[in-house]
């Protein structure tokens, strides 16, 4: 390890995202609290049993991992890059052999004390494999070969996650690989093309899976199809259905758009100032999902009770997060830093927006935890530990 | 700022990033505006709708008095037994899991986990049918509440069940409201429950005013009755999820003053969570009790009126006593026979009871003092008399009325070809004599004398014959008159000589002969009379002043000389005394009572059926009280009628005595 050699009037981190994270974490202790005790036998547990002091304890686990991260120069780490990358993968073709099942799909390793969820970890060596990739040469990134090797260096992953099937997940891996590749400098037409592509693509399928005869129609799971018809408000039943099948494809409608629906509910009662800490009707009630209001729908819990005020102060703090990440990448003293950090920074921002998103009905739901407020080790950790590679980035941004 | 230093630098790619950042969140942010901002109203709705459920909690009922304070209907405490159903909710949970099918299954394990050392055999739920899942817990829970309301049965040492039925029908309409095991258990059973501790099993005891009318049918007409009715009164909220039940006064006090004695209805929200079970609730709006509403009536007369019908020699007869105070205008007793008992409205009829109260040969339900009309007969003499007088009668002329051919002991006259027989014999009649022996040739030749029949139906229209008085009752009959139009067209003599001995075209109500006694008695002042003494607040400390019902007031003046009235007075008080009077039966209660008796004869489908009467005041010397009685198919007014007036005369005599005194709440009979 090199002794790091640093102006010494340059701040070895950068604070103000540091702020930041420390005020999000308080948040998320904060509202995991208060999402999770909401009866008298979640207060009776045992102090360590309790959701929020865990949550407290994956951050530590998660501070600590992202420290160490730090001790390591990030080229150091980007040379060990495919190790884990290789290493994300096999874990996540065992998933669905060796994964428990939880809520229809296999996405974890229970690990007895952890649930592990490899695709977690898998984004970030996702990340730091295509940084590396990415950190060639300029003319050698316009060979189309290379641009091949990186869109397969996304899909790999991309196909595994979806295959567990989590689509929310799967679909942060596009933004992510994106974003990296423009600032990388991969030639436009290439990016465009691929936008074209996806974009096609992308509509193809949907139009298929809202219009299409059933017959014609491709392969998605089944819970994919009607979250999917849920968001854009389509019929489950089909066209020549009896009425019998219609009225059960109505029931499983509203079975299906219950969570979305109670999310906005609770998003839109909380009005300008929310109902206060601990008095928001829908978590107290019930009607939020017990097993998701600390999860996947900690915002809607937010902005229940702390209204319009307490979404907006949460979107600030992420873009305080993200923008000092974006000044990070562009301090960085190399390509690789750059990219590494844009990567982060893309991947950060597509899962608050797709949670967020989700929350308000912008987008469809899909199990993706918003970083840092979400109860989840994985994600904590995987979280803190992409911030821990921002970081990375700026203190070895003089290195050398 | 942050951002704009990255769009400063020379970096093309980087400042797309942050632009397409920029605008991903401000697409976030408005979409949080719009939710939250804009719509917020519309989310809130929602929330209420899905999580809030209104109660509608009725008021107390006001009670209702008679002018000494006795309590003619009240409220008395009614204890339930209710169940909870949230506290049982994990109960039910635990059950239903027991309850569920299981199997044990034998995996076929892939090598690696049977290398493991996974086992191969395990036990797990079997998949439920459509609809069997429901079932299942349906009968868990059921077992659950069973098994406390046997916990119940087992204290209270009564036999209890609950309805399987009825209980899922609860569970599936009304879960949030508690689940009334049993009602209105008696003293015993209370004592029994409070000994032990339930509160842990969801039990509770919950207390609900009862309607009681402590006298049973007494008065039952004047009270009325209530029925089950929840509805929202006018003004109130009118969407309620739950109605507490509630009542509503149907016809008499109950019914003419239902608004003011019903008070306000209160409303609670409970608010519920996603499986609909109660969470906690708060009342956002108090009740207001009703008010209570103090009769002019006294009970001891009322029941001294009652028990002297009651002693006629046909069951259920039908008769009226109407007692009102001639200067105040009080209705001290308005009785009607038959009545029945408005308690059964609460506790439920038995089926005599219901039979008789739907039997319209019994009658119970019509209140024959204000509610029914009849011909008055001869008590109407009384004003044809007055109007002689007025016209320049000598009460001292003899008018010879010849005897009857077909019937030589009674009288008889013939008006044109109508043949009117008299039940008096013929003979030599001045007034007084006329009066007394109430004769039809008497009356009939001096009302057709010119200017007399026009004074009848003057006076007729003074004392508002013919007009609903307006009591607060919502059963009163009108009565008829023939107007001033009617008399000028095809009008005959006979008409007119049918309406001067009381019928032909004319009926009335006993509580309208009332008012016409009480203006002979009081000096020719017609009163409103008066049923209600006041309303006021129930609540003791109540700030609210009472609304109290001016007495005396006088609607109307017959505008007669006092010497007429004099005359008819000694006319009436000889009809009591005189040896040849019909009225005697009214003698000895130490009271001088100046009466008019009355029969009206009519045929009912081809069947001679009759109303007496026996119109009266008193004391003669200075009157105070108007005692109207009437007997359908009485066999005369004296012999019938006036017997009833003498023991109401009796019971006036302590009239004076019980003013002020608050009898203590009798027990019922």
């Amino acid at each position: 390890m090199n002794p790091i050699a640093i102006n010494e009037n340059a701040p070895r981190l950068d604070r103000l995202q540091l702020a930041a994270l420390v005020g999000l974490m308080g948040v998320g202790v904060a509202f995991v609290f208060s999402a999770t005790m909401v009866n008298e036998a979640a207060a009776s547990l045992p102090f360590i049993k309790q959701l929020w002091f865990r949550q407290i304890v994956w951050y530590s686990v998660g501070v600590g991992a992202a420290v160490a991260l730090c001790l390591v120069d990030y080229h150091t780490l980007a040379r060990w890059s495919f190790v884990a990358y290789w290493g994300t993968i096999f874990l996540l073709a065992a998933v669905p052999i060796f994964g428990t099942m939880r809520g229809g799909a296999r996405r974890w390793f229970d690990l007895g004390f952890f649930s592990l969820q490899p695709s977690e970890f898998a984004k970030l060596a996702f990340i730091l494999a295509m940084a590396h990739f990415l950190s060639r040469p300029l003319d050698e990134l316009r060979a189309p070969m290379n641009f091949w090797k990186a869109l397969g260096l996304l899909a790999l992953p991309f196909v595994l996650v979806m295959k567990e099937p989590d689509l929310g997940s799967a679909l942060v891996f596009i933004p992510s690989g994106f974003a990296m590749m423009l600032v990388a400098g991969v030639p436009r037409r290439y990016l465009f093309r691929l936008i074209g592509i996806v974009g096609v693509m992308a509509s193809l399928i949907l139009v298929d899976v809202l219009f299409a005869p059933p017959s014609w129609q491709i392969k998605l799971e089944e819970y994919q199809r009607q979250r999917l018809l849920v968001y854009f408000g389509q019929d489950f039943a089909p066209p020549n259905a009896t009425p019998k099948q219609k009225a059960e494809a109505r029931r499983l409608q509203q079975e299906k758009s219950y969570q979305a629906k109670q999310a906005l509910i609770s998003v839109g009662s909380g009005g300008f100032t929310g109902k206060g800490w601990r008095q928001g009707n829908q978590t107290a009630g019930g009607f939020l999902p017990p097993g998701a209001a600390h999860t996947d729908f900690i915002f809607s819990v937010i902005a229940e009770e702390k209204g319009f005020v307490g979404s907006v102060t949460v979107l600030t703090l992420y873009a305080v997060v993200l923008f000092t990440g974006l000044r990070i990448a562009g301090q960085a003293r190399d390509r690789l830093g750059k990219v590494l950090a844009a990567g982060v920074v893309t991947l950060l921002f597509s899962h608050v927006f797709i949670n967020i998103g989700m929350n308000i009905r912008l987008m469809p739901v899909t199990g993706i935890p918003l970083p840092l407020l979400s109860y989840g080790g994985s994600s904590v950790i995987g979280s803190l530990i992409a911030i821990g590679l921002l970081q990375n980035v700026h203190i070895y941004r003089r290195g050398y | 700022m942050i951002i704009f230093d990255q769009l400063k630098r020379n970096d093309s790619q980087l400042q797309l990033l942050t632009i397409m950042l920029c605008a991903s969140l401000a697409v976030l942010f408005a979409g949080l505006w719009w939710v939250q901002i804009v719509n917020k109203g519309r989310y809130q709705e929602s929330l209420e709708i899905q999580s809030s459920r209104s109660v509608r909690l009725p008021a107390v009922r006001g009670k209702i008095l008679d002018r000494n304070g006795a309590v003619l209907a009240d409220n008395r405490p009614s204890y339930n037994i209710n169940l909870y159903l949230e506290d049982l909710s994990g109960a039910f949970k635990k059950e239903y899991t027991r309850a569920r099918p299981r199997r044990v299954v034998t995996n076929d394990l892939p090598f690696w986990k049977d290398w493991l050392g996974f086992t191969t055999v395990s036990t797990q739920f079997t998949k439920l049918k459509d609809g069997q899942a429901q079932t299942i817990a349906r009968d868990s829970r059921y077992r659950v509440a069973n098994g406390v309301v046997s916990q119940v049965a087992d204290v209270l040492k009564a036999p209890l069940t609950l309805d399987y039925t009825n209980f899922s029908r609860h569970y599936e309409t009304r879960l949030s409201l508690p689940y009334p095991v049993v009602s209105n258990i008696s003293s015993l059973h209370l004592a029994r429950f409070a000994e032990e501790s339930f509160n842990s099993r969801g039990l509770e005891l919950e207390v609900q005013p009862r309607r009681v009318y402590p006298f049973g049918p007494t008065a039952a007409h004047v009270l009325g009755y209530l029925r089950k009715d929840d509805s929202s009164a006018e003004g109130e909220e009118a969407f309620f999820w739950y109605r507490m039940p509630d009542y509503r006064g149907m016809v008499g006090i109950e019914g003419g003053f239902d608004q003011q004695l019903r008070g306000r209805a209160g409303a609670k929200s409970v608010q519920v969570n996603n499986l609909g079970y109660r969470q906690n609730e708060n009342i956002w709006s108090p009740v207001e009790p009703g008010q209570n509403v103090v009769l002019t009536l006294d009970l001891k007369i009322q029941q001294a009126a009652e028990a002297s019908i009651r002693k006629l020699p046909v069951p259920n007869a039908h008769a009226a006593v109407v007692v009102m105070e001639v200067e105040s205008g009080d209705l001290l007793a308005v009785a009607s026979s038959p009545s029945a008992d408005p308690n059964n409205f609460i506790k439920g009829f038995t089926k005599p009871e219901l039979e008789r109260w739907h039997d319209d040969k019994v009658g119970v339900q019509k209140n024959r003092a204000t509610g029914e009309q009849y011909q008055a007969g001869s008590i109407f003499k009384t004003i044809v008399a007055l109007a002689a007088l007025e016209n320049g009668l000598n009460p001292q002329e003899i008018y010879r009325v010849a005897a009857n051919p077909a019937n030589p002991n009674k009288g008889v006259i013939y008006v044109g070809k109508q043949k009117f027989n008299d039940t008096a014999p013929p003979g030599d009649y001045d007034l007084r004599r006329a009066l007394l022996r109430s004769s039809n040739a008497y009356f009939i030749t001096n009302g057709l004398r010119p200017g007399v029949f026009e004074r009848v139906v003057e006076l007729s229209q003074r004392l508002h014959l013919g007009e609903r008085i307006g009591l607060p009752l919502m059963q009163e009959a009108a009565g008829h008159f023939p107007s001033a139009k009617r008399i000028h067209a095809n009008w005959t003599a006979g008409s007119t000589a049918n309406i001067c001995i009381g019928q032909g075209e004319m009926d009335v109500t006993p509580l309208q002969m009332a008012v016409m006694t009480s203006a002979l008695a009081n000096g020719g002042k017609v009163l409103w009379p008066r049923l209600v003494d006041r309303r006021e607040s129930s609540d003791l400390a109540g700030l609210e002043p009472p609304t109290i019902y001016e007495k005396g007031r006088i609607r109307d003046n017959l505008g007669v000389s006092q010497r007429s009235l004099k005359l008819l007075r000694e006319a009436m008080l000889a009809e009591t005394e005189d040896l040849e009077g019909t009225g005697n039966n009214v003698l000895g209660t130490g009271f001088r009572v100046c009466g008019k008796t009355g029969t009206a004869e009519r045929t009912e489908q081809g069947e001679k059926k009759n109303t007496t009467w026996f119109i009266s005041f008193a004391p003669y010397e200075k009157p105070r009280f108007a005692v109207v009685v009437m007997v359908e198919n009485g066999k005369s007014g004296g012999g019938t009628c006036a017997p009833i007036a003498k023991d109401v005369y009796l019971a006036l005599k302590n009239f004076d005595k019980l003013a002020g005194a608050i009898p203590l709440t009798a027990a019922a009979q």
